[in-house]
C-alpha cells in the first residue's frame, strides 16, 4: 500500500451523494472542462472526478448487489505532501468545493477550510499501487524542461548552417 | 496461431472498393451526402440497393478481359443517418462509441483544430445533417454526370435532400497534388491480397511476412485477436443483421496548400545539400514516383513499378534503424512503421504496429496548380481521404493521433508529421544525417475541410435497412 511515488502523492476519496443531487453534480463537474478550476492548484499533475452510479453485476452471480447511494470518487495526483495540498484545495477552490461536496452525505455545513479537509481525510481510501510518470519531477519542473526543450529546438532550427565559431557565439548568447 | 481463416469471405455480401480497389479505370468520383429527415428514406434506399456494387469479382469476356461496369455506386451511413432511418436505439447502441459520437466531436483527438476545426468545415459536414454518403465512380465524366442526374432526381422524388457534394478526379500521372504517386501501400489481407504480403503484410522477426486477418477490415470475420484467442471470438461488431460484412469508413476532405508546400521546399532547400527534390522525398519517405527511400536512398529509381510483387519489400530495423535513408519522422514511416518500433512486446509481436493498419481509398479533388507556381491561385484543391477499418479508434484514430500528431512513439519529442500533422507541436522535422537538417516550423500544408465517420454495411444489411417490415429493424 502506498500513496506516494517519489515526491508525488496520490489521493483518493469516495463520498456518498445525496439522493436527488446526482444529475446536478454530474452537470456541474462536466463544466470543469471549461472552467478548469484545478489550474488554481499548480501542483496538480492529474485530477479526476467520477460518479459511481452502482456496482456492475455479473449475470452469473447468485444475487444482485447494489449501492445504497451513488458515490463521488475524487482522485488526484500532485507534488509534495497531502496536508498542504488539501489546504490549497479547500481554499483556492472553495466555490467549487461547496458545489461538489455540498451535495454529498455527511459533508460539513461549511464546505471549505478545515472542516472540508477533515471530511475528505475521513473518506480517504489508501492506494494499493501507485505509479507516477514523473515520480521525481514536479509539475513546475516538467513545464520548465519542456520550455527549455522548445528553446533548444528553436535555437537548432535558427542556427543550422552557421560555422562553428558563429554557432558557439550564438549558443553562449542564447544559453 | 491459426494460419488460415475459418470462414471464406463472402464477396457477394461485401460492398465493392473496400477489399479490392476499383482501380484507375474509374477516373472520376462524386461523394454525395444526403439527409433523409422527413423523407421516405427507406423507399429511397430500397430503390438504390440493387444498384450498389459488391466485391463480387467482375465478369470476364471470352478473351479473359475484365468487364467493369461504367459506373459504380456504394453507400455508407452516419450514426445520425441510421437513427433517421429508424434503426432502433438498442441496435444503434451496438455500434462503436466513436462512430456514434461522430468525427466532429473527436476534433481534439484528431488534431482538427484552428483552421481545421469543424466550425470551419464545408456546409453539411460535421453537423449531423449528413445521413448517407453515396460514392459514385465513373469511367468518364459524362457517365458520372448521367448517374448524378439520375441520383438527384430520385432523391428529389423521395424528399431526400443533398447536403454536400464533392467531385474528385484522377490527376495526370496518377499523382496527388503535391506530386507524389499515392495509394499503393495497402495492407495485404488473407484471402484477398496474400500475394502482396511481402512489404504489405505483417513483418515477422524471422524475416518473413504474413497477411493480416480479414477481420481487421471486414466485420464478422476473424481478426488478429481472434487468432490468438483460445475461443477464436470475433471482433466487436454491430448487432445482427447490420454488422456482418460491414466496416467503418472514414471520410475526410483535406485541402492541400500546394503553393505553400512548394515555397517551403524551395526556401528550405537553399540550406539542404540534397536539393529540393530530395528534401520532398525525405518528408514523405518516398520519391515522387513512389520508390521508397529505404531501397533508393540517393535518387529516384526510374524503373520503380509499384505493381511489382516486391516493390514494397523493405524494413526499417535492419535496413535503416537510425533514419539515415528514410527519416524517423517521414510520413510513410509514421503512418506504417512496419518493424520500426522493435520486437519487444506481447508474443514477440512487436509493439503491435500491425493492429493499426487501414485500407486507404480516395481521390484528388480540384484543379492542379500550374507547375512551378509558388503563389496561391485561390482554387480549392486537395485529397478526399477515405479509409476502411474494423475499429475507428484502434486503427484510423490511433494512426492519426499517436503516429502522425505525436512524436513520442518514435522518440521524436513534440515533432509531428511535417506533411499532414497539425502545427500545434514543435512544427519542425529532423532529417537525420551528419549534421542533421532541421525543417523549420511553418503553417500546415493540409487543412481539414470536413469529415464524417460512416458505416458501410454489407449487401444483406443494406437490404434489411431498406425493408424494415421484412427485417424488423
Amino acid at each position: 500500500m502506498s500513496n506516494t511515488a517519489g515526491q508525488a502523492y496520490a489521493f483518493l476519496a469516495m463520498t456518498p451523494i445525496v439522493s436527488g443531487e446526482e444529475d446536478g453534480l454530474r452537470a456541474y463537474i462536466e463544466g470543469f472542462a471549461q472552467t478548469r478550476p484545478f489550474e488554481r492548484l499548480p501542483r496538480t499533475h492529474f485530477a479526476r472526478l467520477v460518479i459511481l452510479p452502482d456496482w456492475v453485476n455479473d449475470p452469473s452471480q447468485p444475487k444482485e448487489d447494489h449501492l445504497h447511494s451513488q458515490y463521488l470518487i475524487f482522485s488526484t495526483t500532485f507534488d509534495g505532501p497531502l496536508d498542504s495540498y488539501l489546504d490549497e484545495l479547500c481554499d483556492r477552490m472553495a466555490p467549487e468545493c461547496k458545489e461538489v461536496w455540498g451535495r454529498c452525505i455527511g459533508a460539513p455545513r461549511r464546505t471549505r477550510g478545515a472542516p472540508l479537509k477533515n471530511y475528505l481525510l475521513h473518506n480517504q481510501i489508501d492506494i494499493g499501487f501507485f505509479v507516477s510518470a514523473y515520480p521525481h519531477a514536479s509539475v513546475e519542473k516538467v513545464q520548465s524542461v519542456l520550455a527549455r526543450r522548445k528553446q533548444l529546438t528553436d535555437f537548432a532550427v535558427r542556427t543550422q548552417g552557421l560555422d562553428p565559431s558563429e554557432l558557439r557565439h550564438a549558443y553562449k548568447q542564447e544559453f | 496461431m491459426a494460419s488460415t481463416v475459418s470462414t471464406q469471405l463472402d464477396m457477394g455480401d461485401i460492398q465493392g472498393d473496400i477489399l479490392f480497389a476499383y482501380g484507375n479505370d474509374y477516373v472520376c468520383t462524386s461523394y454525395v451526402f444526403v439527409n433523409v429527415e422527413g423523407a421516405d428514406g427507406r423507399s429511397w434506399l430500397g430503390a438504390l440497393v440493387d444498384r450498389v456494387t459488391s466485391a463480387r469479382p467482375w465478369p470476364k469476356d471470352p478473351d479473359g478481359a475484365t468487364i467493369k461496369r461504367d459506373t459504380t455506386l456504394n453507400l455508407a451511413f452516419t450514426a445520425a443517418g441510421l437513427a433517421a432511418l429508424g434503426v432502433a436505439p438498442e441496435l444503434l447502441a451496438t455500434f462503436s462509441s466513436e462512430f456514434l459520437s461522430g468525427m466532429a466531436s473527436r476534433a481534439g483527438e484528431l488534431g482538427d483544430v484552428g483552421p481545421s476545426a469543424p466550425s470551419n468545415w464545408d456546409p453539411g459536414l460535421g453537423t449531423g445533417e449528413a445521413h448517407v454518403l453515396a460514392t459514385i465512380n465513373a469511367k468518364r465524366s459524362d457517365l458520372l454526370e448521367r448517374e448524378l442526374t439520375a441520383f438527384r432526381e430520385h432523391a428529389e422524388r423521395c424528399g431526400v435532400t443533398i447536403v454536400n457534394e464533392q467531385h474528385a478526379e484522377l490527376l495526370g500521372g496518377q499523382r496527388e497534388h503535391f506530386g507524389f504517386a499515392d495509394g499503393f501501400g495497402q495492407p495485404a489481407i488473407e484471402g484477398v491480397s496474400e500475394h502482396k504480403s511481402v512489404g504489405g503484410g505483417v513483418p515477422e522477426p524471422d524475416g518473413r511476412w504474413r497477411p493480416l486477418a480479414p477481420g481487421e477490415f471486414i466485420l464478422g470475420y476473424e481478426d488478429e485477436d481472434s487468432r490468438v484467442d483460445d475461443e477464436q471470438r470475433l471482433p466487436s461488431a454491430p448487432a445482427t443483421p447490420l454488422g456482418r460484412c460491414g466496416t467503418y469508413m472514414v471520410y475526410r476532405k483535406l485541402h492541400q496548400d500546394v503553393a505553400l508546400w512548394r515555397k517551403t521546399l524551395r526556401d528550405a532547400a537553399h540550406g539542404y545539400e540534397g536539393g529540393e527534390r530530395k528534401l520532398a522525398a525525405k518528408i514523405v519517405g518516398r520519391w515522387p514516383n513512389g520508390a521508397p527511400l529505404v531501397t533508393s536512398p540517393e535518387d529516384e529509381d526510374p524503373d520503380f513499378d509499384p505493381t511489382q510483387a516486391h516493390s514494397n519489400d523493405f524494413r526499417y530495423l535492419d535496413d535503416d534503424p537510425d533514419g539515415r535513408r528514410c527519416p524517423l519522422g517521414a510520413h510513410i514511416r509514421r503512418s506504417n512503421p512496419r518493424d520500426a518500433l522493435g520486437w519487444e512486446g506481447l508474443d514477440d509481436a512487436g509493439l503491435l504496429a500491425f493492429r493499426h493498419r487501414i485500407i486507404r481509398r480516395g481521390m484528388p479533388y480540384g484543379p492542379p496548380l500550374a507547375p512551378n507556381v509558388t503563389a496561391d491561385d485561390g482554387d480549392d484543391r486537395g485529397l478526399v481521404f477515405v479509409c476502411f477499418n474494423a475499429s475507428l479508434s484502434r486503427q484510423f484514430e490511433s494512426v492519426q493521433q499517436q503516429w502522425l500528431n505525436d512524436g513520442n512513439p518514435f522518440a521524436l519529442g513534440d515533432d509531428r508529421d511535417f506533411l499532414l500533422g497539425d502545427a500545434s507541436g514543435s512544427g519542425k522535422m529532423t532529417i537525420q544525417g551528419d549534421p542533421p537538417f532541421f525543417l523549420a516550423p511553418q503553417q500546415s500544408f493540409v487543412t481539414t475541410k470536413g469529415g464524417e465517420y460512416l458505416f458501410a454495411p454489407g449487401m444483406t444489411a443494406l437490404a434489411a435497412l431498406a425493408d424494415a417490415t421484412e427485417s424488423g429493424l
